[in-house]
């Protein structure tokens, strides 16, 4: 069969048909009435075949040629009502040798003296289509992966400061999409502390096309505060000029914070590790250094029969096994600080653990004629472990009164700060001072003394460090030498 | 014939009492004709030794502990090197402490003034040895 009937005249039908068997594109009639079925030759190649090579059949085509999913689109085109129903439809075809394809199919319905006809063209849109559904499942792996990823992207118009934000930028902001924001708005909903800090790089990227990669701390719209990668790079023109800054955000608090959270369990493991090795060295020193006297001390008693060099040596071997005896209570109470930190805590009243401290000392505070000031009224209470806190108190009060200044009333101040997160113990004295380029870090070790006072033993502020530390706060100093000295304590 | 050895001029520089006590008990013991000054830490010492009135009294040797309030051995040290071409005396060092750290042994390695490190209690042995060569030395002179 072929297209070559009525209204042409025998030569231009045979043109015509060879022009249409020579198009890459395969034709087909199908007439309603007759249920006839024409293909052109073009309809074979398209799909590998010779022309003549399969039958030409309706059973063919929907059984065997047209995937069966298919089926249904493509009879619906069919049934189509309109006379202009020109939308193509695109279905699968098995080829010869490489499996079902994509083709698009015009159909047009035609009146002939029969009945009606449908025709069409049939063009292979398999790279097409192919092409297509990639991209779209490049778009949607894209899609999944910045929401995956947390990943916001902006663009900032250099001229206008008009700012472009996708839709993820919404999500992290925790916002409704279709909120029009400005720059200032956008800064604004980060940590005041962060806002000069993105102000500036945003600033520099515009002017000095200078990229920037930060870590920022952001609130979110549902009062969420949350860790963001804000990273910027400027797009500069032939000039050099920045034209525009494009960048991401991201949100990495799961990260941040956990790596936040390691960069502070490694703090605290180097400062345990610190304190075990102090202890290993007051345990290797201090007792070697007691245990060493001992034996001079009982080597020299049988280098000499004289009775009063033997007593004289005894009482020094005495003395040594008093010495002993005090270094084993230190140590004693250092492990006492780990074990002791399951205790319960409780709420302490500053005041009421102060005053009792005072009357404590009364006599030592009287003979020194020290003034004693305190305010607790910006934090009056706090829950502590008592025996921890009755013992800083104590002993940042002794240590004040053992090094007061002799030509001067000492004068002790001892008051309580709060901010936001934590709670802070300051201890300032007009004492005699410490020189802490000289001594540094050695003021909180253990049996470092810096003055010859007969009463230091360098164990007070050993052990002040240990109990604070051991619930998770610090202690600092400040001090100038013959000005005074001043202990600001992080309690939580 | 027996020739009576030169008397050595020692010094003690370390707080703790106890030693110093059993460290000049020790060398009275022995005879080992010596007299012995003290100090409590380096900062006495090296007021001592600028003092003028002392030049004739400068000691030919000092025992030196590490850690001492004020300033310890190390400090002491470090005095003693600005000062020692003044003192027209030649004076040996030994730090003699109870410190086992080895932080503290390489450190006085490389100090050219410091002749020995000595762990505290010293071997009575060790330091008759160091009395003898120092009289020795002395004797020479």
């Amino acid at each position: 069969m072929s297209f070559s009937e009525d209204k042409f005249s025998d030569d231009s039908r045979l043109h015509l048909a060879q022009i249409i068997d020579n198009v890459n594109a395969g034709i087909w009639e199908y007439n309603i009435n007759t249920r006839s079925i024409k293909w052109s030759a073009g309809f074979y190649t398209i799909l590998g075949y010779e022309p003549g090579e399969i039958e030409c059949s309706n059973h063919l085509f929907f059984e065997h040629l047209l995937y069966h999913q298919d089926k249904l689109v493509f009879l619906n085109a069919l049934n189509s009502q309109s006379q202009h129903a020109d939308q193509p439809v695109q279905i699968r075809l098995l080829t010869k040798s490489s499996g079902y394809h994509w083709f698009e199919s015009t159909i047009k319905k035609h009146d002939v003296r029969d009945g009606q006809v449908v025709y069409g063209s049939i063009i292979n849109i398999n790279a097409y289509k192919q092409a297509e559904l990639q991209s779209a499942h490049k778009d949607q792996l894209y899609g999944d992966t910045i929401r995956i990823a947390k990943l916001g992207s902006w663009e900032i118009e250099a001229t206008t400061l008009n700012l472009t934000l996708s839709k993820q930028m919404y999500d992290i902001y925790e916002l409704q999409a279709e909120v029009k924001l400005t720059l200032d708005e956008v800064i604004s909903f980060f940590e005041p502390s962060y806002r000069p800090v993105i102000q500036n790089a945003i600033n520099n990227a515009l002017e000095f096309c200078q990229p920037y990669d930060l870590e920022l701390m952001l609130r979110t719209a549902k009062n969420n505060v949350i860790w963001v990668r804000a990273k910027g790079v400027p797009i500069i023109n032939d000039y050099g000029k920045c034209i525009s800054v494009r960048g991401i955000l991201q949100d990495i608090d799961n990260n941040k914070r956990k790596g936040l959270s390691l960069e502070s369990s490694l703090n605290l493991l180097t400062d345990q590790n610190r304190r075990l090795q102090n202890f290993a060295y007051i345990v290797s020193h201090n007792l070697r250094s007691h245990t060493g006297n001992l034996q001079f001390m009982v080597n020299l008693y049988e280098e000499t029969e004289v009775a009063e060099d033997r007593d004289e040596i005894f009482s020094h071997i005495k003395s040594i096994s008093g010495s002993l005896n005090a270094t084993i209570e230190h140590l004693n109470e250092i492990v006492k600080i780990q074990t002791e930190i399951t205790n319960e805590r409780s709420v302490i009243d500053f005041e009421t653990l102060f005053r009792n401290i005072q009357s404590a000392i009364k006599n030592n505070i009287d003979a020194l004629n020290a003034r004693i000031e305190y305010d607790f009224s910006k934090c009056p209470q706090i829950s502590y472990i008592p025996a921890y806190m009755e013992s800083i108190l104590q002993n940042l009060l002794t240590n004040a009164l053992k090094y007061s200044h002799p030509d001067r009333q000492p004068v002790i101040k001892c008051y309580t700060l709060k901010d936001r997160n934590h709670i802070y113990l300051i201890f300032e004295d007009n004492g005699i001072g410490i020189d802490l380029e000289r001594y540094g870090d050695k003021v909180f070790g253990m049996y470092k003394t810096f003055h010859q006072n007969p009463d230091a033993k360098g164990i007070g502020l050993f052990i002040t460090r240990n109990q604070i530390e051991a619930l998770g706060g610090t202690i600092k100093v400040e001090s100038t030498v013959n000005i005074g000295t001043k202990f600001t304590i992080r309690l939580v | 014939m027996i020739v009576k050895k030169p008397s050595v001029n020692a010094c003690i520089i370390d707080n703790n009492n106890t030693y110093v006590y059993g460290f000049k008990k020790l060398i009275s013991l022995k005879d080992l004709n010596s007299q012995v000054s003290h100090f409590n830490n380096g900062s006495e010492a090296i007021i001592h030794l600028k003092d003028p009135l002392n030049i004739n009294n400068l000691p030919d040797v000092i025992f030196l502990d590490i850690s001492m309030p004020i300033m310890d051995g190390w400090e002491f040290i470090n005095k003693f090197a600005e000062i020692k071409s003044q003192l027209g005396k030649k004076i040996s060092i030994y730090i003699l402490t109870a410190s086992v750290d080895v932080n503290d042994v390489e450190r006085a390695k490389n100090i050219s003034e410091i002749s020995e490190y000595i762990f505290k209690p010293m071997a009575k042995q060790r330091l008759m040895q160091i009395f003898d060569s120092l009289q020795t030395d002395i004797a020479r002179q």
